[in-house]
């Protein structure tokens, strides 16, 4: 590490290459094969098929999970209990995507929320009722199930979600603002 | 127990939206020519190892480890690389300071290079490879493609920030003005930084609320730009880096810790974070960095912090979520100009990743230029002496967070 050595330079990085050239190229990605585990999925499925909610509880933590985990992350077991939820559910968080529609040019307004099932400790992305205006909704907006007409034990038997009174205590506070 | 290690230097390239002068190679040198030109007694032979990263994916070329050591100098010696996704910068960091603390024989002296060059390739297609696992899950266990396609087309992180910022902003009681004034304090910042991409010095609070919304409650002003760019950091052994530099800074505390992911669960599971603004995992991170630096009192103790915050609402969030502020008083320190550049805890004073975003170096910008403000180097550097610093990432589904605490003093229990 003498200071009298000759340091190699890094001067030659810019000065010669003064501009690049561009040149197209693209990927042509493969279809994958990915695999999910479904053991855990099967009784949750069925009793959606059935118009009914479960989830899954870590007998650890007590933490319920909706759609079922096959993992606690917390306790690194796996959750063995089922428990049955009721069709109420609240917004957890939401946000809105304005996408330009390729066809017509027009940006379109497309709501996403995720939102947590009464009696459960997990998020999951949903739909609510075409009618809820998005600029109304908020975080802890109550919402109710709505059924699909023919249940065939998937998750998109739940329809969507239809919002119900907010009985909260804070809602008088929040009018106010 | 490991060897104290020492920041020597720090480099950057120009930042740009399109670096159309340079390929990506000759812009990763570009970075490591500035970090060793702030060490002159030391030439790029004298490095005996490397640690890279950048995004996968997202150049359209993967494994750069493969290609880019002449340009880095790195023939012939030891090279690994990270990637942690929004993290990476900051996990390259945080391995290189483990290649030095480990004191294996021969490697003291580690340059680490967190790079992108975003105007090269697709970003969504790099993303759509980190969610698409999930994605085709919940498809098959009956939720519409259209609707998870959505979560995508959000632009992805833009799309996950915008529920942290829904939940913030309920959280904190907060308007859409208090993250307009963060915008504006960044890019007033950046406008004074050389390598910073985004300069607006006469950025105003209506600019920003006028631009229209990309996702709600965010709108396009408030959102970070995609940049080209390249962060270098040479870390080395105290012993070392009192020859190389002025003033050697010491890291005294690293930690990255991941919590569960918010939005997509695993195998169609539910997310198990219910609020994304929660962020246990800064928590959790700060206690470890702050333990082993022995910081009881950071908002005290520490002088200046670089936080990750490509999105207003994040930055609002980080500094309290890192115990710098109480819980919901960080719009009113901005108000205030508490954190302003010569305020009592400047934040961000690069402009941060709000002004200047080459996603895999983001998060090694962060602590280099933490510890270039100790050196008194730094773009737009703090008046005041700043002796303790702060470096913080965060990425991966809203959950993983890296942190380095670097002072120029050393660790206590090695001091
Ligand atoms: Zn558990």
């Amino acid at each position: 590490m003498s200071k009298m050595t000759r340091r190699k330079s890094m001067e030659y990085i810019k000065k010669e290459y003064a501009r690049t050239r561009t040149m197209p190229a693209s990927w042509y990605l493969n279809s994958y094969k990915y695999k999910y585990n479904v053991t855990h999925m099967k009784p949750f499925l069925d009793k959606l098929k059935e118009g009914k909610l479960v989830g899954l509880q870590c007998s650890n933590c007590n933490r319920v999970s909706f759609p079922p985990k096959l993992v606690c992350g917390n306790c690194l077991i796996k959750p063995d209990r089922w428990v049955d939820l009721r069709e109420t559910a609240t917004i957890a968080t939401y946000t809105i995507t304005y996408l330009k529609d390729e066809a017509t040019g027009k940006i379109i307004e497309k709501p996403i929320a995720c939102i947590r099932q009464d009696g459960c400790d997990t998020t999951i992305i949903t739909e609510l009722a075409p009618e809820i205006n998005y600029e109304d909704a908020y975080v802890g907006m109550p919402l109710k199930i709505h059924w699909a007409d023919n249940l065939e034990g998937s998750l998109s038997d739940i329809k969507y979600y239809d919002v119900i009174d907010d009985k909260s205590k804070d809602m008088a506070l929040r009018e106010k603002k | 127990m490991g060897r104290q290690v020492c920041v020597a230097s720090a480099g950057f390239c120009e930042h740009a939206s399109k670096r159309s002068d340079v390929n990506m190679p000759e812009l990763v040198s570009e970075a490591i020519a500035d970090c060793l030109a702030k060490v002159p007694s030391i030439g790029i032979e004298d490095i005996d190892a490397f640690v890279n990263g950048n995004m996968p994916a997202f150049e359209g070329a993967n494994m750069p480890e493969l290609w880019m050591t002449d340009w880095m100098g790195a023939r012939n010696k030891p090279l690994m690389r990270v990637t942690t996704g929004g993290t990476t910068g900051g996990s390259v960091a945080i391995a290189g300071y483990y290649s030095v603390t480990a004191g294996l024989p021969g490697i003291d002296t580690v340059l680490a290079v967190a790079f992108e060059q975003q105007s090269q390739g697709d970003t969504s297609v790099g993303l759509a490879s980190v969610a698409y696992g999930e994605i085709s899950c919940l498809n098959s266990l009956g939720i519409p493609l259209e609707q998870l396609s959505r979560l995508l087309s959000a632009g992805a992180a833009i799309g996950v920030a915008s529920y942290q910022a829904t939940n913030y902003m309920r959280r904190s009681n907060i308007t859409e003005e208090d993250l307009a004034r963060v915008v504006v304090h960044n890019r007033h910042n950046a406008a004074k930084n050389w390598y910073a991409h985004l300069k607006m010095p006469n950025l105003t609070i209506e600019d920003v609320l006028d631009t229209p919304y990309i996702s709600f409650p965010l709108r396009y002003g408030m959102v970070c730009p995609a940049s080209d760019g390249v962060c270098a950091m040479l870390f080395t052994t105290e012993e070392k880096a009192k020859d190389m530099a002025d003033i050697p800074v010491y890291v005294n505390g690293v930690a990255s810790v991941a919590n569960e992911t918010a939005i997509l669960g695993y195998d169609g599971a539910g997310a198990g974070q219910l609020d994304p603004s929660e962020q246990l995992g800064a928590r959790r991170s700060s206690e470890l960095a702050y333990g082993q630096a022995g910081i009881s009192f950071p908002r005290k103790e520490i002088d200046y912090a670089e936080v990750y915050s490509p999105f207003p609402n994040q930055e609002l969030m980080w500094v309290e979520r890192l115990g710098l502020f109480e819980e919901n008083t960080a719009t009113e320190m901005y108000k205030n100009g508490t954190t302003a550049i010569n305020g009592e805890l400047p934040i961000n004073c690069s402009g941060g990743v709000n002004s200047t975003n080459a996603i895999g170096a983001s998060a090694m910008e962060r602590p280099a230029e933490a510890a270039l403000q100790i050196m008194g180097k730094a773009g737009n550097q703090v008046p005041r002496t700043v002796h303790t610093s702060l470096g913080h990432g965060w990425g991966g589904a809203l959950n993983f967070v890296t942190l380095m605490v670097m002072s120029d003093e050393p660790q206590r229990k090695w001091r």
